[in-house]
């Protein structure tokens, strides 16, 4: 249901003109729905949001949530520039709320793995010197 | 230009400036993009470990450029220079996430290559205990053939010393020897001698022979030979017989090898009479010469 609202507001022919220019400056005058757009930005934050990824990078997640809320909201009110950049941005933000879980599990797993190598190494020590 | 009119044309300049954006300029964005995306390329872990993340990366920065270059709008480029950045940032923690995972899994093989090494260690102690209870058992394998030996040789030691007894013995019975409480005694009768004299006769001598053998045999036998008479004659005539008595055995032995050391000699006269002066056999009885195998050898019984 999309009805550019910008249409619908009381205004001023001038300010109304720079809003079509700037729309068409933008490069998408009557752009369709980025439908495959919002498709790759929801699988990507729905994946993001393990509860791995909540646990270790809540608040990125939070950032790619809200941008692909944003990005319906935009399609909603019929601003596709906008409602294909936000996501575009849920996207790469999906990514990034893994990662930086991952790399958060990772580290700790290496540091936990390098603290067994050495216990059992003073082991072997202890056990040579008797 | 008259100042009334500057207010709005400038607005009205900045707003077209804004509006057409035909000549490119500074964005903050972009600008951060840009040097997070050279910090980031200068880490060699990053460029090593997420090579096409970060060409990726390099690659939207580009696509922010061009839109900046082009006098895209300012929502445009700054949306194009937030993808960059977030490539950017995807690079980076590809490759922490990797190095991490690469120290966990070189922990990994250090920890099988410790358990490795105890485990090694662990059997060659094994080992070197298995060896040591081997050599242990040879070892008390070698004592017990030892002390089997040993036994065995004591057994022919004391075989050896009982066959040597048991011909001791014979030797003893030969010589007529007497176990009394001061030893073995040999008694060398009177008609050994002739009548008053200290010449031995030759039963004497044969006597005399089996006596030397038996000691120059048993080295280790030591003699008193001790002289006696009957009480008829002085006193002082009966130490001086026994005396001779006495000494004549003793040369005699001598004579035949023994060494002197073997031998000692005592006269005792009529003293320590073995029979009754009074009868006749009595006193050929006290007529006599005694040789005394002191009871100190291990086994010098007589049978």
């Amino acid at each position: 249901m999309a009805q550019p609202s910008s249409l619908r507001r009381p205004a001023a022919t001038l300010s109304c003109a720079f809003g079509v220019g700037l729309m068409l400056l933008g490069g998408c005058a009557s752009a369709p729905v980025p439908k495959e757009q919002l498709a790759v930005a929801e699988a990507a934050v729905k994946q993001a949001s393990s509860t791995a990824t909540g646990e270790g990078a809540p608040l990125e997640l939070r950032v790619a949530t809200d941008k692909l809320a944003g990005a319906r909201a935009a399609v909603a009110s019929g601003d596709m520039v906008r409602a294909r950049q936000l996501a575009e941005q849920a996207e790469l933000d999906a990514r990034v709320a893994e990662l930086h879980a991952q790399t958060t599990r990772s580290r700790k797993a290496a540091e936990e793995s390098q603290n067994a190598a050495r216990a059992l190494s003073e082991e072997l020590d202890r056990k040579a010197v008797r | 230009m008259n100042a009334r009119l500057l207010p709005p044309l400038s607005l009205l300049t900045l707003l077209v400036l804004g509006a057409c954006a035909s000549v490119p300029e500074r964005n903050v964005a972009l600008d951060q993009a840009r040097s997070r995306l050279a910090a980031v390329k200068a880490q060699p872990q990053t460029a090593a470990l997420a090579a096409d993340e970060l060409t990726q990366a390099t690659e939207a920065l580009r696509v922010a450029e061009a839109a900046r270059a082009a006098g895209d709008s300012l929502s445009r480029v700054d949306h194009l220079a937030y993808l960059a950045k977030q490539r950017t940032v995807i690079a980076e923690e590809t490759a922490n996430s990797r190095a991490a995972q690469a120290v966990t899994a070189s922990a990994a093989t250090e920890r099988d290559r410790l358990r490795l090494a105890m485990r090694t260690r662990e059997a060659d102690a094994a080992q070197g205990k298995l060896a040591a209870s081997e050599q242990a058992n040879i070892d008390k394998t070698a004592a017990l053939a030892q002390a089997d030996a040993t036994a065995m040789a004591d057994r022919d030691r004391l075989a050896r010393r009982e066959a040597q007894v048991d011909d001791l013995q014979g030797q003893l019975r030969e010589l007529n020897a007497r176990q009394t409480d001061r030893g073995l005694v040999v008694t060398l009768g009177d008609l050994l001698f002739s009548s008053g004299q200290a010449n031995l006769q030759p039963e004497g001598q044969r006597s005399m022979v089996k006596l030397a053998d038996f000691m120059k045999r048993n080295p280790q036998q030591r003699a008193a030979v001790e002289g006696y008479t009957d009480s008829v004659g002085s006193t002082a005539f009966n130490q001086e017989l026994s005396d001779r008595r006495a000494h004549a055995v003793l040369d005699s032995l001598v004579q035949s090898g023994v060494p002197a050391a073997q031998l000692s000699m005592q006269a005792f006269g009529e003293s320590r009479p073995v029979a009754s002066n009074t009868t006749a056999s009595g006193r050929q009885m006290n007529r006599r010469v005694e040789v005394v195998f002191a009871s100190q050898a291990a086994g010098l019984t007589a049978k």
